[in-house]
């Protein structure tokens, strides 16, 4: 933590960054993001299995870009990045939202994270998406720390949960998104936590002609949550944010976990993975898979 | 005041008669307050958190019709809408949930008497059960509540042991309520159920909401509400799953060219589009002004127009926030010049 915390000072005190995302410690089993830009407030900095928060959601943000400008010069913003939070980064550099020279990432070996804040960390309460990571060491970084360590087993239940809906007949997959979805109450949480979900103004914000319902019944649930999925197809990351962010405890990463198989299955395409592939959505090739094309 | 000692398992039975009589039953549980079906699984426990999600919805749903209309091509017919105002019943309310519907009704009753909400209310009969837990996020003792607090609550429950309840009737509603079944009561002793209550832990005083106020009215300029603007993502998660937060948006619904409705839905302060206006122009452009609306709007604003605080103190907000931001926290720092609110 020491090296974190010098590693972030010397940033600021050396005039290279304007600022550093990181997390700081709450509470025993519970951390926040922290937007540092006095060298002093370093020492809040920390790195645990409970820093659950996908800070690159912070990097398109203008009032954080603005932080940045310092008379006429632009100077660079530090994240403290797990692995799979910097495939959020690569995917929104890839998308042309954030530039590779501005930011600078401070990342860490990682042995995964908590399900949630005021779990234990082991193989029960581990994160849904720690359980299949092949990203333990960060694709991309400017700054590595922490020891490699093991990840605690634990089963992938996500996965046999999505074969189950596959399984399930037509009616019988409806019903189980209509009960899902009923609990939805629209206060966009999982649009708020998404690094991906960066449009200045989204669809559902668009009210004259209204698009997307913006009641939360029935027909205005569905149409938002399956345009979401629709966005985010081959570009969500899995970061599993918008499942943690959710007060209705709707299993959002179900849904994106399947679209982003379909996008593999497809194009063996994975989002936010290399930073020389074009985008899924933004590239053609004559080559690609046609099955999907009525 | 009225004390009484229930069992249990009258209890359930005065539960399963509500239920046979078409009205609907309430209880608390970890996600949300849910319809019971079925009386044997109710499980009263008052050393429970606050569910996530408030019962709010069940008097102020999160969308619904206000009238129909039919175009023609020289008239536009309204269609009023029958109000669903059946008997609700919420069994086991927390403390902090019960007194919301008097917190709310002063909005819903202030330059319009708002017919979905009274009728609503009026048809909502509250038993409350004393709360024997706080996590670091309650803060009721600072909104002049707390887990012993009857205010609201039309019926008090407080547990005397495993299968008994004390019962206190504390309004004119709940005496008519619980009249056909007083045979299942038996006479109380005030001081037994006043020992338990008066050992119940109480979370410990966060802040003094009258000096939260009177800083309020000094720094609305204040650069302290940068912190948070910076860090707030602008979801309305605080707002939607808050007991008392009431803001809502007015769309339209279009069937077909000739038909559609007016719907009343849930809105909320920190999404950027509530203060746009149709000219463009935003009074709350960034984050740091909502935020700093949030917290006016429930230590002064409500203050000020109503007399009361427009918080119960049961941390919802800061529990589920995607970014931990505590508003215990940062209210009790606001007045503090060495701590930032973030």
């Amino acid at each position: 933590m020491n090296e974190l915390i010098k590693h972030a000072r010397e940033l600021l005190e050396s005039g290279e960054v304007a600022a550093v995302i990181g997390y700081r410690q709450v509470s025993a089993k519970r951390t926040k993001p922290v937007i540092i830009t006095d060298p002093e407030e370093t020492s809040a900095l920390v790195f645990n299995e409970y820093c659950l928060n996908n800070l690159a959601v912070y990097l398109t943000k203008a009032r954080i870009k603005l932080l940045c400008k310092k008379n006429d010069k632009v100077l660079k913003l530090a994240i403290t990045a797990k692995p799979c939070d910097v495939h959020s980064i690569v995917a929104l550099i890839q998308e042309n939202q954030i530039d590779r020279d501005t930011i600078h990432i401070i990342s860490f070996n990682c042995h995964g994270v908590a399900k949630d804040f005021g779990f234990d960390f082991n193989g029960d309460n581990l994160a849904s998406k720690c359980i299949t990571c092949e990203t333990h060491k960060p694709l991309y970084y400017d700054k590595l720390f922490g020891e490699v360590m093991e990840t605690p087993q634990a089963s992938d239940t996500a996965i046999a949960r999505i074969k189950e809906i596959e399984s399930m007949p037509h009616n019988e997959r409806f019903e189980f998104f209509k009960g899902e979805f009923d609990k939805c109450i629209k206060c966009y949480a999982c649009r708020a936590v998404c690094p991906l979900c960066y449009c200045q103004r989204c669809i559902t914000d668009k009210t004259i002609p209204c698009w997307i319902e913006t009641s939360s019944h029935q027909r205005g649930n569905f149409a938002w949550n399956v345009i979401r999925a629709f966005h985010l197809s081959g570009r969500c990351t899995g970061c599993g944010e918008c499942d943690r962010a959710c007060p209705a405890d709707i299993p959002l990463s179900l849904i994106n976990r399947k679209m982003s198989m379909e996008a593999k299955n497809l194009f063996s395409f994975v989002s936010g993975r290399s930073l020389e592939t074009p985008t899924l959505v933004g590239s053609y090739n004559e080559k690609d898979n046609d099955e999907l094309f009525m | 005041m009225d004390e009484k000692i229930i069992s249990r398992d009258d209890l359930l039975k005065i539960c399963q008669d509500v239920i046979e009589k078409g009205n609907t039953l309430l209880t608390p549980g970890a996600a949300d307050y849910s319809v019971v079906k079925d009386v044997s699984k109710i499980d009263l426990d008052a050393s429970a958190l606050p569910s996530k999600i408030s019962y709010k919805s069940y008097v102020f749903p999160r969308t619904e019709p206000v009238l129909y209309y039919k175009r023609s091509k020289n008239d536009v017919q309204l269609i009023d809408v029958n109000i669903d105002s059946k008997k609700i019943v919420i069994l086991g309310a927390k403390p902090c949930d019960a007194n919301s519907l008097n917190i709310m009704k002063h909005l819903f009753n202030w330059d319009y008497s708002d017919d979905f909400f009274n009728m609503r209310a009026k048809n909502f009969i509250v038993i409350g059960l004393m709360c024997s837990q706080f996590d670091e996020y309650c803060f009721c003792t600072s909104v002049g509540s707390s887990p012993v607090s009857e205010k609201g609550s039309d019926i008090f429950l407080i547990p005397l042991d495993a299968n008994t309840y004390a019962l206190k009737i504390i309004t004119d509603k709940g005496k008519e309520f619980i009249s056909p079944y007083n045979g299942h009561l038996k006479s109380g002793d005030e001081n037994r159920s006043k020992r338990i209550t008066e050992n119940v832990k109480l979370p410990e005083t966060a802040f003094d909401s009258s000096e939260v106020y009177e800083w309020l009215g000094e720094n609305f300029e204040s650069p302290k509400w940068e912190g948070v603007g910076n860090l707030c993502l602008s979801c309305a998660q605080c707002a939607f799953v808050c007991p008392v937060c009431h803001c809502f948006d007015i769309m339209d619904e279009d069937y077909s060219y000739t038909e559609g409705r007016r719907m009343k839905n849930w809105d909320g302060c920190q999404f950027g589009n509530f203060t746009l206006h149709a000219s463009g122009h935003n009074p709350r452009d960034i984050q740091s002004k909502r935020y700093r609306q949030r917290v006016n709007h429930k230590f002064r604003y409500y203050v000020n127009k109503f007399g009361e605080i427009l918080c119960t103190g049961c941390g919802r907000c800061s529990r589920g926030c995607p970014v931990s931001i505590d508003i215990k926290e940062i209210v009790s720092n606001c007045k503090n010049d060495q701590k930032e609110l973030k």
